[in-house]
């Protein structure tokens, strides 16, 4: 470990992190237009070209309102609760492989600031703590919308654990290992020759219950119950203004982007093209940096798509009531998710033998 | 260098552990354990024991703390400041505690301190779980049994209640 | 002493011991339920990294998966001992430990 493997990490963990940041205006920007879209209406389109510079306004507004404290509250956690919702949001980045590796300055980099060999568990264990913010943030506030918005949060992603981690047994059985670059390494070339060699065509149940949970664990409508604006007000942040809110804010598109990544790299083959191996495109384009570059934008796109479909279903589908919510994940979503641990054990041992 | 970080990571476990003792409020307490938990997730990774240390962060920080902050702001005793022990009690339980630990720290030097280093082949996550599903299954098929009489169990403490007393 | 205090050995051994001893001190000298119960993981918390420790330096995966068990029966104590409190202070509306005496005449 000498300094210009110090310097190359350090460089890599602030391009990576700046990039991921990224999603946040281009989020608010997608989801305006797109709600726009949806309800039958033009959207942002005063600031900029097509309303382009509405998340730099938006930022601008945020920046320069008024920050308040409530009354009588614990003001040390009032303040902290914003920041503990982001921080884990910004760790859980170090552990998603963006893309294999690049040569630069004579030497392997690989697009991932850490390759741990358990980043599966880093990247659920990270993502469980992101719950604190919500939670601080929620008591600290002194309110009672505030205080439901925040219990209601701790019981929703408490039990959508179980499922998410449920999910993913089955990859981790499929691939077996626990790391996530081991993982899209696997998912290279075809299956069957005429289907891309990814997850989901291993795990679709696994895939189903990985998307169901990933939004309740995000908080995002269907299951957006900490935050209700027609029975909550506006949940755990009712009582925040100002930059303390948008980094609440930013949390959610953060997280909402890791959990793109998640699924991405677990069911849709990562950084690697459908039908593709890394071998045919580096014998076309016949430079790594080049090859490194097409797995970045395909890594890319494909988060995007999922974004997407987050952004669709925030604005088409209807709010559940609390005890579906709960009813959802302990009676169908975690039977389900055992049920395809077991299938898949059993159809692994029949088809491959005992391990 | 690594033992630098190995020390300062044992100060906040142990500032952290200090501070959840301390603590007049719950919830600074819990906040301190969810720190020491950290702290200790760290010392294990510094072990080389990542796996541990993952499952540490997200069961201990990530469900078990969650479930304690839960009850407190569930019951929200923010105004019932706790009144503090009778003076004797305190200074029995610390000269205990103090004896008591010099003594396990005696007992650990003398017989783990002396023992070297045979890292030859680190534990890898593969020969664990070939272990706990083989030599170890029983005592795993143990606490299988344990957690379904535990979930019973649980049941019927959050049971509410028949009669319809419950507040 | 520098010895002792750059060697990872020493600071678990001393990290463990410290933890254990305050979270039995608490244990004993706290009233709330609710913080007893969290010394109680300080203390198995503390036998854990002496585990990990003996795991690491062996090489042996004995300690390993006996943390493993720790862990999940100390998550399995956590579930159980709060459902208890939150019964405690239904009936009470107190967590504070001393005021539960029915047993003790």
């Amino acid at each position: 470990m000498n300094a210009l493997d110090v310097a190359i990490s350090a460089l890599k963990a602030i391009v990576i992190l700046v990039a991921v940041i990224q999603v946040v205006p281009v989020m608010i920007y997608v989801e305006r237009k797109v709600a726009a879209l949806i309800q039958d209406r033009p959207g942002p389109n005063r600031v900029g070209p097509l309303g382009l510079l509405q998340p730099v306004a938006d930022a601008v507004k945020f920046l320069f309102k008024e920050d308040p404290i409530p009354l009588n509250t614990n003001r040390l956690l009032y303040t902290l609760a914003p920041f503990l919702s982001l921080l884990p949001a910004c760790l859980v980045i170090a552990a998603l492989p963006i893309a294999d590796k690049a040569v630069l300055f004579g030497k392997e980099i690989t697009i991932q600031i850490a390759d741990l060999d358990v980043s599966l568990i880093y990247v659920l264990a990270i993502g469980s703590l992101g719950v604190y913010g919500i939670l601080f943030g929620g008591w600290a506030s002194n309110n009672k919308f505030s205080l439901i918005g925040a219990l209601r949060s701790a019981s929703q992603m408490v039990s959508y654990e179980l499922p998410l981690g449920l999910a993913t047994v089955g990859a981790v059985m499929v691939y077996g290992t626990y790391s996530l670059r081991e993982m899209v390494v696997l998912q290279d070339g075809t299956l069957g020759g005429f289907l891309p060699n990814w997850g989901i065509f291993y795990q679709p149940l696994g895939f189903l219950i990985f998307l169901i949970s990933s939004f309740a664990e995000t908080n995002r409508l269907p299951f957006d119950l900490p935050e209700t604006e027609a029975e909550l007000v506006a949940g755990f942040h009712t009582e925040y203004g100002s930059m303390k809110f948008a980094t609440f804010f930013m949390a959610e598109y953060m997280n909402l982007s890791t959990m793109a990544g998640m699924m991405t790299v677990l069911f849709f083959g990562g950084w690697h093209l459908p039908w593709i191996t890394d071998q045919q495109v580096l014998d076309w384009v016949g430079s790594q940096n080049l090859l490194c570059l097409i797995q970045v934008v395909t890594y890319i796109s494909k988060v995007a798509v999922f974004l997407f479909l987050y952004v669709l279903i925030r604005w088409t589908l209807p709010r559940f009531r609390f005890d579906q919510l709960l009813h959802l994940a302990w009676t169908n979503l975690i039977p389900l998710g055992l049920i395809n641990v077991a299938v898949s054990a059993v159809l692994m041992y029949l088809m491959r033998g005992p391990a | 260098m690594k033992e630098m970080i190995f020390a300062l990571f044992s100060i906040i476990t142990l500032l952290t552990g200090a501070g959840v003792v301390i603590s007049r409020n719950v919830i600074y307490s819990a906040f301190n354990l969810v720190l020491c938990f950290f702290g200790l997730a760290s010392l294990y990774l510094l072990w080389g024991a990542t796996f541990i240390s993952m499952v540490q962060i997200l069961i201990y920080a990530g469900a078990i703390v969650v479930l304690f902050v839960f009850v407190v702001m569930l019951l929200n005793f923010e105004h019932s400041s706790e009144r503090s022990q009778n003076f004797w009690i305190i200074l029995g339980s610390g000269i205990g505690s103090w004896v008591l630990s010099l003594f396990l720290l005696r007992v650990l030097s003398n017989t783990l301190g002396a023992s070297p280093y045979q890292s030859a082949a680190p534990t890898n996550l593969r020969t664990v779980s070939k272990l706990l599903f083989t030599q170890y299954l029983w005592p795993f098929e143990v606490l299988t049994i344990f957690m379904l009489a535990l979930i019973i169990g649980i049941y019927l403490l959050g049971r509410p209640e028949s009669e319809g007393t419950q507040s | 002493m520098m010895e002792k205090l750059t060697s990872m050995v020493y600071w678990t051994h001393f990290v463990s011991v410290a933890l254990f001893g305050l979270g039995l001190l608490g244990f004993l000298i706290r009233r709330n339920a609710l913080v007893v119960l969290m010394c109680l993981e300080l203390m198995l918390n503390a036998v854990n990294l002496i585990l990990v420790e003996i795991a690491m330096k062996t090489g042996t995966s004995e300690g390993i998966i006996l943390v493993v068990f720790v862990i999940t029966v100390a998550a399995a104590e956590v579930a159980v001992g709060l459902g208890i409190i939150l019964n405690l202070y239904r009936i009470k509306k107190t967590v504070d430990l001393t005021s539960f005496r029915i047993l003790s005449g």
